[in-house]
């Protein structure tokens, strides 16, 4: 089987020789192509990994030569072949899809070739089972992220959302390396199995800089700016950016570290995550935006996972991961289908030119992902969410975590129900202009969509299985099931109702910037600093007056000193005046006259030369030639 | 012996076609790959006669360093002149120095 | 023997052919590429001259100081590219004759002297032996020559950045 599980290295290879092969054709026509092959090949190596290693509870390793003394290990257990399946199907989903939506770019080679380095770091990321290669796909994610972002470069504001998620995603990974540092140190090692039995404040360290990596990543509260901002690339790069990719990249990390996270990490995570499920989830209500509504939803989804991770069951993180997944994806795929029908992704432009159910196969596909999001049975959401609640409620910490987590699934109903009432008009405002712009769904679209919707919808019925693969426990509840439903459907309803005033609206609008905060913290002490330093400044200012006046005081006394010298100079000088002049007068009659006969006649002659060089580099250079030529004939002759 | 005067022949070509370079064109630039060509020619000579006449005497190597450091001031000068020229008139077009006559 | 002649030859051909192209070709750019094909071509042809060193030096200057070049050339030509077919030469004809006299001259000194008795391959160094000798040449009997070319090459580096800066009076001088 070891054989076999080794095939898995084709997840990282096949969307790897897509871009060689996609940068070596630069052809529009056949780069889309490339990249679905690439990504095709990367889902059958990562489902053959699956295969082999299903029941096999001893990982496999994969030791690439690398420096010397220093090997390259992958690794493909359970857990890492099943995230890399995920990548993989919904990379190439997305690929499908995104060959329709980017029909009529023109930079169809970048963009493809982007997207399949994307997929092939975010493989590297999963598979690696070494803090190196962990390092080399968490940085190279960032460089495609960055990159996709700014695909359109050219339009106004891209580039500068394209820096700040880039800048502040590394700015957070500083914690990665503090945590690979500290673990890396302590075992002598780059394996990442042997580190992870660390203990002590090693780990206590490592866990906080892995969680700021994380926080950084997945967009968690107070980094989560970026992720909005993110909006401005093509969808296809939300949908895989948002899913399976960047952001998951937090969680998929701090659930490979699990074991080295010990108890006030996991509050901290748990913590961070809950308050980030919160505070993202309002800002996602507030949204007027489809797409950064989304993006809110996405971190507040994010956070969840944490939460289930710091309430002790990576078991419910994954699973939520998983699924999360395939929602997100699809919920991005219909909001960029609407984004090509409508040109807008606002909610009230889409509405009033049609709305959702002016396309009634997007809008079913966008509503069964949306409640699979909030938590309906029997899709996928369901079990994951009742999963996470079960966890709190096992949890050490269940009187601070399952209030978070379930105000959290209300708050999560309560947005997509909004959001499906606000594209849900009257079916007559349809425009004539959406009729004609029918062609703007292609079938590339729609099957991308539905495959990823029926996913979403009838992964539901691999909660046990994904349990036992992974050999994780997955938490069950009663009393959980009951009220996670309940209370998603209380959100659902006041979401579809809009019973929520503008109370929350304008401070959550502005996603609880940490703008703001900077210039509380940041900006007014810098400021009050200087107004200090610069009154400072004032005081010096005075006193190197006054020592300038004294000095011009005396320097005035000495001036009258000076006068008097002057007196005494003047008389020495006027003697010399007339022993000079006695001087000239001999001079001018006899020696002055032969020196000027000699320059009149050398300036002749000057005069005569000076016509030679023209000044022209090019002719005076002809004449060195000359002489060159002249002296090597001379060699020739005398030879 | 029939090696030596093949490199030598290939010396002297260069040479020419630098030369040929050097005279005619009107770009500083351009002039200065004539000169870069001519310098080429005087290394194919020496590392030719190193090679076949003394290839005891290591000061035919260190010529051959010599001459490539040469080349290096020649860029060095050549575009320093040219970014305070093209800094100074716009062009590099070496028709116009006419301020060079005296 | 015969391979080392081969080799030569046909380097230098390569070498005189991409000469050619860079005054030849309407291209800035193309001409610095081509100069810096006709330079390569030289590195190898030290190569197959059996000397190493130098070759490799050789190769690795090149291809710094000519794509220096051709980003010089991007930034002072008026038209890069070549496309505008505009007249870049001056008095070709003359110079065309001084250039064929030129390398004439040259070529019939090389013919017609007589170079001696030749050394053999057997005799040669290996390259190895040839770097340690040119070290110890460098750094005994040409110390001094060595040295001095290393500052020469310190003060041109800092009178050509000097040359490329502008100065901060001259520029104020001309906003006035």
């Amino acid at each position: 089987m070891a054989g076999l599980s080794a095939l898995a290295i084709l997840a990282i290879l096949g969307p790897l020789v897509a871009i060689g092969l996609i940068l070596l054709l630069r052809s529009p026509r056949w780069s889309p192509y490339l990249a679905l092959v690439g990504a095709v090949a990367g889902l059958c190596g990562a489902l053959l990994g699956l295969w082999a290693k299903a029941g096999d509870a001893i990982p496999g390793t994969l030791v690439l030569p690398g420096l010397p003394n220093l090997p390259l290990r992958l690794i493909i257990s359970p857990t890492t072949s099943l995230l890399s399946t995920v990548v993989a199907m919904v990379s190439f989903l997305v690929m499908l899809y995104a060959v329709g939506y980017m029909q009529e770019e023109a930079a169809l080679p970048r963009f493809f070739a982007e997207m399949s380095l994307f997929v092939a770091a975010m493989q590297l990321l999963v598979l690696a089972g070494d803090w190196l290669l962990i390092i080399v796909g968490w940085e190279l994610i960032a460089l495609a992220s960055y990159l996709l972002i700014g695909f359109w470069y050219e339009r106004p504001g891209v580039r500068q959302a394209a820096t700040r998620a880039f800048l502040t995603t590394r700015a957070a990974d500083f914690g990665l390396y503090i945590g690979v540092f500290a673990l890396v140190s302590q075992t002598q090692t780059s394996e990442i199995a042997p580190t992870l039995e660390v203990s002590g404040t090693a780990a206590t360290v490592a866990g906080l800089g892995f969680l700021l990596a994380a926080i950084g990543k997945s967009a968690q509260i107070p980094l989560q700016g970026w992720l909005q901002d993110a909006m401005a690339g093509p969808t296809p790069v939300s949908a895989l950016l948002h899913s399976a990719t960047l952001v998951a990249a937090g969680p998929i990390l701090l659930l490979r570290v699990y074991p080295v996270l010990n108890g006030s990490v996991l509050i901290i995570i748990g913590i961070v995550g809950g308050v980030t499920a919160l505070l993202t989830g309002l800002t996602a209500l507030a949204q007027v935006d489809l797409k950064r509504m989304l993006a809110a939803s996405t971190s507040s989804q994010l956070g969840f996972m944490l939460l289930a991770l710091g309430a002790g069951s990576p078991g419910a993180a994954l699973l939520h991961l998983v699924f999360h997944a395939a929602m997100k994806s699809s919920l991005f795929l219909g909001a960029g289908i609407f984004q090509h029908k409508y040109h807008s992704t606002n909610f009230s432009e889409i509405a009033a030119k049609g709305g959702g159910r002016a396309y009634p196969p997007v809008y079913l596909c966008f509503v069964i992902a949306g409640l699979a999001l909030a938590g309906v049975p029997p899709l996928a959401g369901f079990w994951s969410k009742d999963a996470i609640i079960a966890a709190t409620f096992a949890s050490a910490q269940a009187w601070l975590f399952t209030p978070l987590v379930l105000l959290g699934t209300l708050l999560t109903g309560s947005y997509v129900g909004r959001a499906l009432r606000l594209l849900w008009p009257k079916p007559e405002s349809i425009s004539r202009e959406v009729n004609a712009n029918k062609s703007a769904v292609s079938g590339w679209m729609l099957t991308g969509l539905v495959s990823l919707t029926g996913l979403a919808t009838t992964s539901g019925l691999l909660v046990k299985p994904i349990g036992q693969l992974v050999g994780q426990e997955i938490p069950e509840n009663g009393l959980a099931l009951v009220l996670g439903l309940a209370v998603a459907l209380v959100g659902l309803l006041v979401g579809w109702f809009e019973l929520i005033g503008s109370f929350w609206q304008r401070l959550a609008q502005g996603n609880f910037r940490l703008d703001d905060w900077l210039k509380v913290l940041l900006v007014q002490p810098v400021l009050l600093l200087a107004r200090v330093v610069s009154r400072a400044d004032g005081w010096l200012h005075s006193g190197v007056l006054g020592v300038g006046r004294t000095g011009l005081n005396m320097a005035r006394r000495v001036a009258g000193f000076d006068s008097r010298l002057h007196g005494a100079v003047v008389l020495t000088g006027r003697a010399g005046l007339d022993l000079a002049r006695l001087s000239r007068q001999t001079d001018e009659r006899g020696i002055d006259r032969l020196i000027a006969w000699m320059v009149r006649n050398i300036r002749l002659l000057g005069g005569r030369v000076r016509e030679l060089p023209s000044g022209l580099v090019h002719q005076e250079l002809l004449l060195t030639a000359a002489a060159v030529i002249l002296l090597l004939g001379l060699i020739l002759i005398s030879r | 012996m029939i090696t030596l005067i093949i490199a030598l022949l290939v010396g002297a070509a260069l040479f020419g076609i630098g030369l040929y370079g050097v005279l005619s064109q009107t770009n500083l630039v351009m002039i200065m790959m004539g000169v870069e060509l001519m310098l080429g020619a005087a290394l194919v000579n020496l590392v030719a006669f190193w090679r076949f006449l003394h290839p005891g005497a290591y000061s035919g190597q260190m010529f051959f360093l010599i001459i490539m450091v040469v080349m290096a001031l020649e860029m060095v000068v050549g575009f320093g002149m040219a970014l305070a020229r093209f800094r100074a008139k716009g062009s590099v077009e070496m028709e116009e120095a006419v301020e060079l006559k005296g | 023997m015969i391979l080392q002649t081969l080799a030569v030859a046909f380097f230098g051909l390569v070498a005189v052919w991409f000469s050619i192209v860079v005054f030849r070709t309407k291209s800035m750019v193309r001409s610095a590429l081509a100069l810096l094909g006709a330079m390569v071509a030289l590195g190898l042809l030290f190569l197959a001259l059996e000397a190493e060193f130098l070759g490799v030096l050789q190769l690795m200057m090149m291809a710094t100081e000519m794509s220096v070049m051709a980003i010089f050339m991007v930034m002072f030509m008026m038209d890069p590219g070549g496309l505008g077919q505009m007249e870049m030469t001056h008095q070709k004809k003359l110079s065309l004759v001084a250039g064929i006299v030129g390398g004439l001259v040259a070529a019939l000194l090389a013919l017609l002297v007589d170079w001696g008795a030749l050394v053999q391959a057997q005799n040669l160094d290996m390259p190895e032996r040839q770097n340690y000798n040119l070290g110890m040449e460098i750094m005994g009997r040409s110390m001094l020559i060595f040295e001095t070319a290393g500052v020469t090459i310190l003060v041109s580096m800092i009178a050509g950045t000097l040359l490329a800066i502008v100065s901060r009076t001259q520029t104020t001088e001309g906003q006035e």
